[in-house]
This record gives structure tokens, sequence and C-alpha cells, in this order.
């Protein structure tokens, strides 16, 4: 028997969506005598209960990641509704990277288009952010522009000052306010008002934390991520409907916040 | 006297490096005095592919106070997709930063068609087979531009038509690849357990001069067969074993893994300790 044909069946029997004595059962006795003349079998452990082994592995080693890395999103789900959940999931994404953590980055999407999800849409977006925020852990690292930094600078230097966001961080857009529900002991029982919500997610230093923005943050947060950003046309942006006074302070304020927060990268 | 394989050095006795260790491994002696049993880490080579935060901290700090070895677990050496190159420059890079002792990684396949299984999954020990795995590990050992340890799995199933028992493939992968093995005693143990051999004539069979790592682990008792979990202490059985392997093999560097309801780190020392006894007596209680 060709490698190539031991691992194409080893891999549709261990990876299938059913247990393999359920796969071997429905397609019948030509596929059990194949699965007996490929693995060699006893009275303790016959072929297919070998081959089971593999099988139970391959799913048990997988759910168990994706209920540590999605712990909110599993709580609120339960344990029997996520297991279906990963059944189904694992069943139309394979795993297709190196990394084990690889392995869910695709839950949120597919549970927003599950009918788990359909049922309760905040579900995704609580998945969303657990995914923001696991990411973050091994994001690049970069040296941040700190408050105390900001708070010495020369007054001549803050017209010119370059605003760049650190590369551990991601913006996130929900139509239901999910900070509430990933603070929450029981995210189960918690059902959020439709809200739509802006959200930061970074690192700093060790620490990955998350908030929600207002929309004119939300905007500014966007305009940076999208590239380099000066003070001065920060300033220039939140004049519209202001005085130079409150534009100039709106901006120290954001700016304030964002550098207190580890947000803005430093010059190299 | 047996000779240590070139480029693999008696290191002592090593631990699995995972997160509840990490600021013990950052920080050493200075603040955990029992990190002071631990000679040298092995860490999960595809963890600290990421570009920064924790992993990376922790790793660079780690390597000032002991060895380290990369160990793979997505290196489908046997599988017949193609090497992941990308994988592959990942893992050079990795290397370059941290100059690990060595790496290693399975014996076993766990990818088709692109897609992947993130387990180890056992090969047929056919002709095939082997040139097929032979090949790849001289390919990623001129990719690393260093010799790497192979090491074999546990297993819970055998092919019928295997032309060849593994440590005749694992001899044989070895001459061919002119690569090392990465001796897991524990895995021998199961493996034995669940096929029926003598896991002593198994050690026995593999040549001397080509194992530079041993691991050891713990394991499930099922009913039907043994589980390679690495969430018990080490059994007497293995430890009965591993004192045959260093018997045979010498003063070979050792990994103690544990991967699931991991103790106390100084739990995990005390079988680290029991480890450097055996390894002592077998020397004759000389001291390296």
């Amino acid at each position: 028997m060709r490698l190539a044909d031991v691992e194409a069946r080893f891999y549709e029997l261990v990876t299938a969506r059913d247990s393999v004595a359920a796969t071997v059962a429905a397609a019948g006795p030509e596929l059990r005598r194949a699965v007996e003349q490929m693995v060699a079998g006893d009275a303790r452990l016959p072929a297919i209960a070998r081959l089971e082994i593999y099988a139970d592995m391959y799913f048990a080693r997988i759910r168990d990641v994706l209920a540590d890395e999605y712990a909110k999103t599993a709580s609120a789900l339960g344990g029997a509704a996520f297991h279906a959940l990963v059944v189904d999931y694992l069943d139309a994404c394979r795993p297709d990277h190196p990394s084990m953590r690889e392995v869910g980055a695709r839950l949120p999407t597919f549970l927003a288009t599950h009918p788990t999800g359909a049922r309760r849409p905040w579900l995704a977006e609580l998945a969303r952010l657990e995914r923001a925020r696991l990411e973050m852990i091994d994001s690049a690292d970069a040296g941040t522009l700190t408050f105390e930094a900001l708070r010495t600078l020369p007054p001549e230097r803050f017209a010119t000052l370059n605003l760049r966001l650190v590369p551990s961080h991601a913006l996130l857009e929900t139509q239901f306010d999910v900070v509430p529900l990933w603070r929450s002991e029981d995210p189960g029982t918690t059902v959020p008002a439709p809200s739509p919500t802006a959200l930061v997610v970074w690192r700093r230093d060790l620490e990955v934390l998350h908030r929600a923005v207002d929309g004119e943050e939300a905007d500014w947060l966007r305009r940076l991520e999208s590239g380099d950003l000066m003070f001065a046309s920060l300033c220039d942006g939140l004049a519209r409907g202001r005085t130079d006074e409150a534009a100039a302070a709106r901006a120290f304020e954001l700016v304030g916040r964002w550098a207190s927060d580890g947000l803005l990268r430093a010059d190299d | 006297m047996i000779v240590g394989m070139e480029g693999f050095a008696a290191l002592g006795q090593g631990l699995g490096l995972r997160p509840p260790f990490y600021e013990a491994a950052a920080t050493g002696e200075a603040s955990f005095a029992a990190v002071a049993d631990v000679d040298w880490w092995e860490v999960i080579s595809e963890n600290f592919m990421g570009e920064g935060g924790n992993p990376r901290r922790v790793l660079r700090a780690a390597r000032a106070h002991r060895p380290i070895v990369l160990h793979g677990v997505s290196m489908p050496l046997g599988s017949t997709d193609p090497l992941d190159a990308r994988y592959l420059d990942r893992l050079a890079a990795l290397a370059a930063e941290i100059e690990p002792a060595w790496i290693s990684d399975h014996l076993c396949w766990s990818s088709l068609g692109g897609h992947r299984a993130h387990d180890l999954w056992p090969l047929p020990f056919t002709e095939e087979a082997l040139a097929h795995v032979a090949g790849r590990v001289a390919r990623v050992q001129e990719r690393l531009g260093r010799r790497i340890l192979v090491e074999n799995v546990s297993s819970y199933l055998t092919y019928r038509h295997s032309t060849m028992s593994e440590p005749q493939f694992l001899t044989a992968l070895a001459e061919r690849a002119d690569c090392g093995l990465l001796l897991d005693v524990n895995n021998v143990f199961v493996s034995a357990h669940n096929h029926g051999f003598d896991a002593v004539a198994f050690l026995d069979a593999i040549p001397r001069e080509r194992v530079g790592q041993f691991h050891l682990a713990g394991h499930e008792t099922l009913p039907t067969h043994l589980r390679d979990t690495h969430d018990h202490p080490v059994c007497d059985g293995v430890w009965e074993l591993y004192r045959h392997a260093v018997a045979r093999f010498g003063d070979v560097a050792t990994l103690l893994e544990r991967d699931e309801h991991i103790p106390p780190l100084d739990e995990l020392c005390a079988e680290l300790r029991h480890a450097g006894e055996i390894a002592r007596a077998s020397r004759g209680g000389a001291e390296r």
C-alpha cells in the first residue's frame, strides 16, 4: 500500500465528522475490509478501535484548545453547544497552519454564520474580542511614546509630532456592547441590547487590554491605523464644529489618553 | 566508554518550558531556587514563533541562564505534503536568534492536502516511507544548517504492510539521513504495551552512537491501552526502562515533559533529581 494512500485513508477516517466506527459502518463492508487490511488489530483493540483512539484525540485536543482560547464564548454557549459548534467548525474550516493557535482563527467568522450565532449574534462578536485579545499576546513589540515623554515635549514640537499606533493593536466594531458580556461571570445568561460599539484592543508591555471608544475617537484611531498622523492634522480635524481652543483641548485629551494607554509608538 | 553523539552535548537534566515556569526560567535562581535543578530547557518551537510579547521575552531571558533546545511538533517529516518552506524559514530565524543547543521533531506525519492535524500520527515502516522521510530529514538539515534529532512517537496502531520494526526503521533513518535520534523512553514503554513488543529489546536495537537526547514523561493507563498524556509523574516501569537506556546509551541529555496537570516546579525538580541520580549511578557515582 502506497504511503500516500495510507495517509489519505487514515486522514479521511480520523478527521471524519462521525466516529470511525460510524463512518465505516455507513460506508459498508468494503471499507471495513480495507481498514482491517491496513491496520493490525487484535482482540483487545480491533483495527477500528485503534483508529478511533486517534480520532478522539484529534477532536478533543482541538476542542480543548478552542475552549481555552474562547473561554467566554464557550462559557456562554455551554459545553454541549460548544462541542457541537466545534464539530461543525472543524468540518468547515480544517486547520491549515503549523501553529495550533491558528486553528481557531476563523471561529468568530464561522460562528457569525452558524445557526447558533444567528440566534445569539452577540456571541460571534464576543468571540471576535477574545480572538483579538489572543492575537495581541505575541504580536510585534514596539517602543511606546509614554505620557511622561509627551508631557515633557517642548510646546513647539507638538505641531509636528508624528502619531503612530503600536503594531500590537486591533480595532473592532460590534453591533452589541460585548464589554459587559466579556466581564460577566455568567455570559450565558446575559443578553446585551443592540448597541453599535467601537473597541480598541492592544498590548501594553505584557498586558492585553481593551476598551470601548466613542465614535470620534474610533474615527481618529482608524485614521491612525491607516497611516501616520501629525498632531496638527488632528487639531485641524477636531476643529470642525469646535473653537480652536476646544479642538486643541480635545486633541490633548485624546493623545494623552493614547499615550497613557501605551497605544502610541515612540519614534525609532 | 560510551561517547555521546557529536553535536549533542550531555546537558544534564532539563525540563519542558511551559507557561507556569516562564518567570522562573526568565529570572533564574535569583528568584526561584528550584531552578538550580534544571540544567536546560526544551521549548515547543511553534509556541515561540510569534513576533514579540511575553513568549519571546521569556525565551531570550531563559537563554541567558540555560541552554535551550527547540522541539517542534509541526514539521510533518512523514507527510506526503510538500515540506512547509515558510515554517522552516521561521524555525531557522528562531534558531538564529536563540542559538539552541539543537533542534528536534518527530517521526510521524500530521498533514494532508495542506490540512494540519496537530497530532503525531504513525507511519508504516516500509522502504517507501523510509526513503521519503530520510529525504525530507536531509532537506530539513540542509535548510537549518545542522543535524537534527528525530523522536520516536507513542503509537496506538501498526500497519499490516510494514516490512521492518520501528527500531530498524529509526536505525536506517539515522544512517541514511545522518540525523540523530531523540529516544522518548515513555513512548517506547507506551508503544511496547500497546503493541506487545519488548521495550528493552527495542532500546537494544537502537545504535548507541545515534542517540542525542532522552525524553521522560508520564502516561495514562486505560483498560485497553496506555495513552501518552504527559499528565502524570514518570511511573516505575518507565524509570526502570530509563535505567536500561542510560546503561546502554550513556549520560545523554534527559528532558522531563509535563503538559497537563502541571505541579509546582519543586515537584518536577524531584523527578529531575531522580533522573540525575540514575545517570550518576550509571557512571559509578562519578560527577561530570
